[in-house]
């Protein structure tokens, strides 16, 4: 493999990687926070993509120009805001209901409302059961270095997760919230007991997760240029099994849980003959041997980290 | 009591005669069956073909060209096995049938042309085209359409003799539709002097194939063929625009739709993909049947393949009147009949049928993308010049 070649995988990878790594985070949030396993977060990164979809006609008929700044920080805003409503809508009326009911209750019911949001998508958008066209939200151009050809697209969503990454990252550790987000993942009780309102912090764990996963959504629509009803459910999968590789419950392991994915797939495509058949079963041998030989993550069990 | 069973009885009779009666007087009207999807997901193909039958058996019998007056009788397949194989059954069970034609759906046909076989009922199959139907030589089984591999056979020479490609990296999305277009286009390719580098499987609904593709580029193919569908096709189109590359990327007929020019917008032009059939206005009765077809007042169109069905008829009339010329008009001498037609004027062409029951007409259409549309290869402002696409 040449230098050229390798670089542009490279790139590949961490495009790939840092999509995973931003759904993978929802997951490990809400597993380690609320304690539970929400299928429909999948769903979520669907309809931030759909909402990417949608705001951005309605803005582009109210007189903004596509492709330009303004109509692209106009519709992050929106998907990161209507992320966080459907997270609290999640906790409201599917989470909450449900608590102290045995964890498989929980888990079938998220999977149904997936179902429903999914159909639901298919069913009220025009021609939902076609793949839709996703506009070029930023019209940037490519730039090229030697023989490797960056897509601008790959830069904007690396970077842009980069930033709400950290500023999640941020957020748990550098704040009064944080920590009272991470009182509650180590001990719900004992956060109760000291005063800390864990009902807030619940809602605003799921908004949270839930607004990064819309973004997720919307970058996928940039990165390839489709966006379908069905997108959502390969989407969980695969940010559960970079949550599961990180060991559930460690935002820091999802991140890397998401990237090991990336980098993996690619290289198993790149380097092994007709690798690509076998693109998405690698993510799925990794589960199982994270499973198998590290339950608890490739970073093995600090509970007290949780979070 | 006594009284009514008489007049019951008197009645029975007098039905009975009616129905008797009517049969002799309609002796000399031959009926010819057809099978199509009038339900279900395929409909309104199936009527568009249903309608064009109609179409040539009404003009047979107004034009008195033939000594027999012919009669339609219908079934539906459903588009599919199960439903086509009680269809089939019903119109064997049917005494006057001589002949079937029809069927669009290659899973109904491939269930149904066994049973014909069996019950020496001769069928012309008029718009499936798995290879397979033919597959068994039956005498009954003739094919007006050109099959599916027939596609991919002359996909693989032209890409070679006409465009001078030499080198190919084949992509599919690993379903049975996919692989199988795959593996006839690189025998194709290969018999005529191509050499594949390498074959790659995707999975149906994946996004991401930048990876597969930079390494592909690192391969550096001189075309890239791809058998599968139209969502997947323009996904890897438009990444390959993404890594510039700008060798010839060729596939089959599933990609031809609007999905495919939709998805992969700016980055679909130059696209090019091979079809079964030919544009109806640029085959030699088309303009003639649109006109007939407009002026008969059906309220469906004759959709995509319904010219197939109106040549089906025709080529079945002719047949069973060769046959009556002969000797007696039975399913047999239909069968072999229909099986000699030779040089018959079609729509389409000139037909003539080979010894596996295919049509020696071979319709084959290289389509590509310009502009937003599929346009037919001979046609294009956009042709393939040193294994590039470029403005003619």
């Amino acid at each position: 493999m040449s230098g050229e070649v390798f670089f542009q995988q490279f790139l590949n990878a961490l495009g790939l990687g840092i999509m995973y790594a931003l759904i993978a985070v929802g997951f490990t949030l809400f597993f380690g926070v609320i304690e539970v396993v929400n299928f429909a977060h999948g769903e979520v990164f669907m309809m931030g993509a759909f909402v990417a979809l949608i705001v951005s006609g309605i803005l582009v008929a109210a007189g903004f120009t596509m492709g330009s700044l303004p109509l692209f920080v106009a519709v992050l805003v929106a998907v990161l805001i209507a992320g966080g409503i459907i997270g609290v809508l999640l906790e409201k009326f599917i989470v909450r209901p449900m608590r102290g009911a045995p964890d498989i209750m929980t888990l079938l019911i998220t999977l149904g409302i997936s179902i429903v949001m999914r159909e639901a998508v298919m069913l009220l958008v025009p021609n939902g059961r076609n793949p839709q066209p996703f506009p070029n939200l930023m019209d940037l151009d490519s730039i090229q270095i030697g023989g490797v050809l960056i897509k601008p697209e790959a830069i904007l969503s690396i970077v842009l997760s980069a930033i709400l990454i950290g500023g999640l990252a941020y957020i748990i550790e550098k704040t009064t919230f944080g920590r009272y987000i991470r009182a509650t993942a180590q001990d719900r009780e004992a956060a109760m007991m000291m005063g800390i309102n864990v009902k807030k912090v619940f809602i605003v764990t799921l908004a949270l997760g839930s607004a990064l996963g819309a973004v997720a959504g919307l970058m996928n629509g940039l990165s390839y240029g489709i966006i379908k009803f069905d997108m959502g459910f390969a989407a969980s999968i695969k940010g559960f099994a970079a949550a599961v590789v990180g060991g559930l419950g460690n935002v820091y392991g999802a991140i890397a849980g998401g990237l090991l994915l990336g980098f993996l797939e690619i290289l198993v495509v790149s380097v092994i003959p007709d690798g690509s058949s076998y693109q998405d079963i690698v993510s799925f041998i990794i589960v199982i041997m994270c499973l198998v030989f590290r339950p608890a993550g490739i970073f093995g069990e600090r509970a007290y980290e949780k979070v | 009591m006594k009284k009514k069973f008489l007049f019951v009885l008197a009645m029975l009779t007098t039905v009975v005669m009616l129905v008797t009666g009517c049969g002799a007087k309609k002796s000399d009207t031959i009926k010819i069956g057809f099978i199509g999807p009038l339900t279900g997901g395929n409909a309104a193909t199936g009527i568009g073909l249903k309608n064009s039958a109609e179409l040539a058996i009404r003009e047979a019998n107004a034009s008195g060209k033939y000594k027999h007056k012919f009669e339609l009788v219908v079934v539906d397949d459903g588009g599919n096995p199960s439903t086509a194989v009680s269809a089939a059954n019903k119109l064997i069970a049917n005494k006057d049938i001589v002949a079937v034609f029809g069927h669009f759906n290659s899973g109904a046909a491939l269930a149904t042309v066994p049973i014909f076989h069996k019950n020496s009922m001769p069928i012309l199959v008029t718009a499936a085209i798995h290879p397979d139907i033919t597959k068994g030589k039956y005498k009954e089984v003739t094919r007006i359409m050109t099959a599916a591999n027939v596609q991919n056979e002359f996909a693989g020479k032209m890409a070679v003799k006409d465009w001078g490609i030499k080198t190919i990296a084949l992509i599919n999305d690993k379903t049975d539709y996919g692989k199988t277009n795959a593996d006839q286009f690189a025998d194709a390719a290969k018999q005529n002097g191509a050499t594949i580098i390498s074959e790659d499987g995707i999975s149906v609904g994946q996004q991401d194939f930048s990876a597969l593709l930079t390494k592909i580029k690192a391969e550096n193919p001189e075309a890239i063929y791809f058998g599968g569908v139209a969502t997947e096709a323009a996904l890897l189109k438009r990444q390959m625009a993404d890594l510039n590359m700008n060798c010839l990327f060729i596939s089959d007929s599933g990609i031809i739709s609007d999905t495919f020019n939709k998805i992969a917008g700016s980055s679909a032009a130059g696209m090019i993909a091979f079809n079964i059939g030919k544009p109806l206005e640029d085959l030699p009765g088309g303009k003639a049947f649109e006109k007939s077809y407009a002026e008969a007042k059906f309220a469906e169109p004759h959709e995509a393949y319904g010219h197939f069905a109106y040549d089906s008829a025709n080529v079945v009339m002719a047949a069973i009147e060769k046959a009556g010329e002969k000797g007696a008009i039975t399913r047999s001498s239909v069968a072999t009949a229909i099986r000699a037609t030779k040089d018959f004027p079609c729509i389409i062409g000139k037909t003539t049928f080979d010894e596996r029951g295919e049509n020696t007409l071979k319709l084959i259409t290289p389509y590509i993308s310009e502009g937003g549309k599929w346009v037919p290869y001979y046609k294009a402002t956009t042709q393939v010049v040193n294994k590039k696409v470029v403005k003619k």
